[in-house]
């Protein structure tokens, strides 16, 4: 087993040892399956266009508990090995930085992609109980859940750089919501001034929400994938360099 | 084993170290000394690869730790300052992961870890969360976890730092037994332990190393190597004209009288002698002679003496 599967392995762990896993994931799926129970509430009461899952997608509170989850599966990563000096045993041992950078970003991604295991079996209920087919394409659901898997990729690289800059998990949570919420306004400046500047079409290219209306219609665009996936290693990249820089001065 | 060749590191404007060179040869235990703030953890995290130097070569069996950053870390048992562990983890959980990512695996890591939690004392705690352990024990985990790859150096930044007398001895203890079959660079304040324990020391302050010796050595060359005591029945100032004018004494200081005893304390120049010539001077004066006796300077005032800041 590789150093870095080891670490993967530990950091993965730590996410089930403290109640703070258990209550994310319940509080995910409290709050799916009551966007769920909506959405079907309000299907029954008037015919609307869309699929059930764009619908759960697209209530009112599904961007603040998305962008509130990133900050509190990432702060801890690098900002607390500092604070308690472990960042000291673990580089003196025989690890690179880039193991350690990847070991605890995949180690999140699979903690963040566990809490959202309920919210998919929730759509399969819908199949299991009643024999009608399910109000949304597989497309859809296949569309919104890789979607899911996208902006994780990415925000959870956000957050994993922001904690790699201090060693205060609040300073690494304020600064990842910061980041968070200045990439998801990018995404609206096309709705606040319009298409008419030479730049729209790059605002609009890195638009989750965009991304989210499109990805739900079960509209998945490869240029998205590519976006969200390079974003996140240079993202990457960039906290393996803040992590040796900070040694590098200090 | 170590090798330090003129080696600097800033922080910002400020040097923490500066063009420091000493080396450490295999098998040998050195104590590395120092006021607070001379530098020995900013030297120490070097070697260990934890921060890289602004000018200079570490070298740790012969490999420079900048450019083999991992071969020469696994050669390294290191003991940090402040001994940071994982608080919500249990001891052996903690040591299977040091293990795991130094790189043992299976049975093999099983019988380390039962050697270094049986070689550090921690068998009847080992079952026990990290964050309910006294500092003692904090300690010793620290120690398994540098000793468990089973280094041929170890690296011990103040491993008594913060301990109980008792505690103390046995960590010394266990650092002496160490240093049989490992090279050992140890950091620490506590003079005696260095007595004991070390066969070569640094001293470092400033960033730069001022001496590097065995004890022995640096005790004999000490400039304030010779005192001695002598108390003689005499007429005091006669018997300080007396022997101030014998070859190699720079000074005589007359402490007290007890009764009709009066005690002096005689400076002689480094490297020598002057208790038969005093001897032979009270017989010749017929003093009656109670005591003479040579202190010995001591690794305290060597320290002192180069380390003081007046
Ligand atoms: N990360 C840092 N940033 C800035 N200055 C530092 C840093 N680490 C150490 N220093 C400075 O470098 C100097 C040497 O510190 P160092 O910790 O190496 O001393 P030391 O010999 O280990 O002292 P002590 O006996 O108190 O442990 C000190 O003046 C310290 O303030
Ligand atoms: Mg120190």
């Amino acid at each position: 087993m590789g150093t870095l599967l080891i670490i993967l392995r530990k950091e993965f762990r730590g996410f089930f040892q403290s109640p703070f896993g258990w209550i994310l994931l319940s509080l995910i799926t409290v709050m799916q399956g009551w966007s769920v129970s909506s959405a079907m509430k309000a299907l029954q009461d008037a015919p609307i266009p869309e699929s059930l899952v764009y619908i759960v997608f697209h209530m009112p509170q599904f961007w603040f508990y998305f962008l509130a989850l990133f900050p509190l599966i990432t702060m801890r990563l690098f900002a607390e090995e500092e604070r308690a000096g472990t960042l000291e045993t673990l580089l003196t041992a025989p690890v690179q930085t880039a193991q350690l950078v990847l070991g605890k970003y995949l180690a999140t991604l699979c903690f963040y992609l566990v809490l959202w295991i309920p919210s998919f079996l929730q759509f399969q209920i819908f199949g299991l109980l009643t024999d009608l087919d399910p109000p949304f394409s597989t497309g859809s659901l296949g569309g919104v859940f890789l979607l899911i898997v996208l902006m994780g990729s990415l925000f959870i690289a956000i957050g994993t750089f922001a904690s790699s800059l201090t060693s205060s998990q609040i300073i690494a949570g304020v600064i990842t919501v910061g980041l968070l919420f200045i990439h998801y306004f990018l995404g609206y400046i096309t709705v606040i001034y319009g298409d008419q500047f030479p730049a729209a079409s790059l605002f609009h290219h890195i638009s989750a929400s965009e991304h989210l209306r499109d990805f739900s219609r079960g509209l998945i665009s490869s240029s998205t994938i590519i976006y969200y996936l390079s974003a996140a290693a240079f993202v990457l990249f960039m906290t393996h360099h803040a992590l040796n820089y900070r040694r590098w001065k200090s | 084993m170590i090798k330090v060749d003129n080696l600097t590191k800033r922080f910002g404007r400020h040097s923490a170290v500066s063009g420091a060179s000493f080396e450490a040869a295999d098998g040998e235990v050195v104590g590395f000394l120092g006021p607070n703030g001379a530098g020995k953890t900013t030297t120490i995290r070097i070697l260990t690869g934890f921060l890289p130097a602004t000018s200079g070569t570490a070298t740790v069996d012969g490999l420079d730790v900048a450019e083999h950053p991992l071969e020469t870390r696994r050669r390294i048992g290191y003991l940090p300052e402040s001994v940071p562990l994982y608080r919500d983890m249990r001891i052996r959980e903690y040591l299977r992961f040091r293990g795991h990512i130094k790189g043992l695996r299976g049975d093999f890591l099983r019988r380390r870890m039962d050697e270094v939690i049986d070689r550090c004392g921690l068998g009847d705690v080992r079952r026990k969360m990290i964050k309910t352990l006294s500092k003692g024990f904090r300690q010793r985990v620290g120690l398994a976890d540098a000793l468990i790859h089973d280094p041929p150096l170890l690296i011990l930044d103040e491993p008594t730092n913060g301990l109980d007398p008792n505690q103390i001895r046995s960590i010394r203890n266990l650092v002496k037994e160490l240093g049989e079959s490992h090279t050992i660079l140890l950091s620490t304040h506590i003079l005696s332990e260095v007595e004991m324990i070390c066969d070569k020391i640094v001293i470092i302050d400033g960033g730069t190393v001022l001496a590097s010796d065995t004890p022995s050595n640096l005790v004999s060359t000490m400039r304030s190597a010779g005192r001695i005591s002598i108390e003689v029945k005499a007429d005091p100032e006669r018997a300080q004209e007396k022997m101030s004018a014998l070859d190699q004494v720079k000074k005589v200081i007359h402490e007290r009288n007890r009764g009709n005893w009066g005690e002096f304390s005689i400076l002689v120049e480094s490297g020598t002698d002057t208790r038969e010539r005093l001897a032979n001077l009270a017989r010749e004066e017929g003093w009656p002679l109670r005591s003479l006796h040579r202190h010995a300077a001591t690794l305290e005032d060597v320290f002192v003496e180069l380390t003081r800041k007046d």
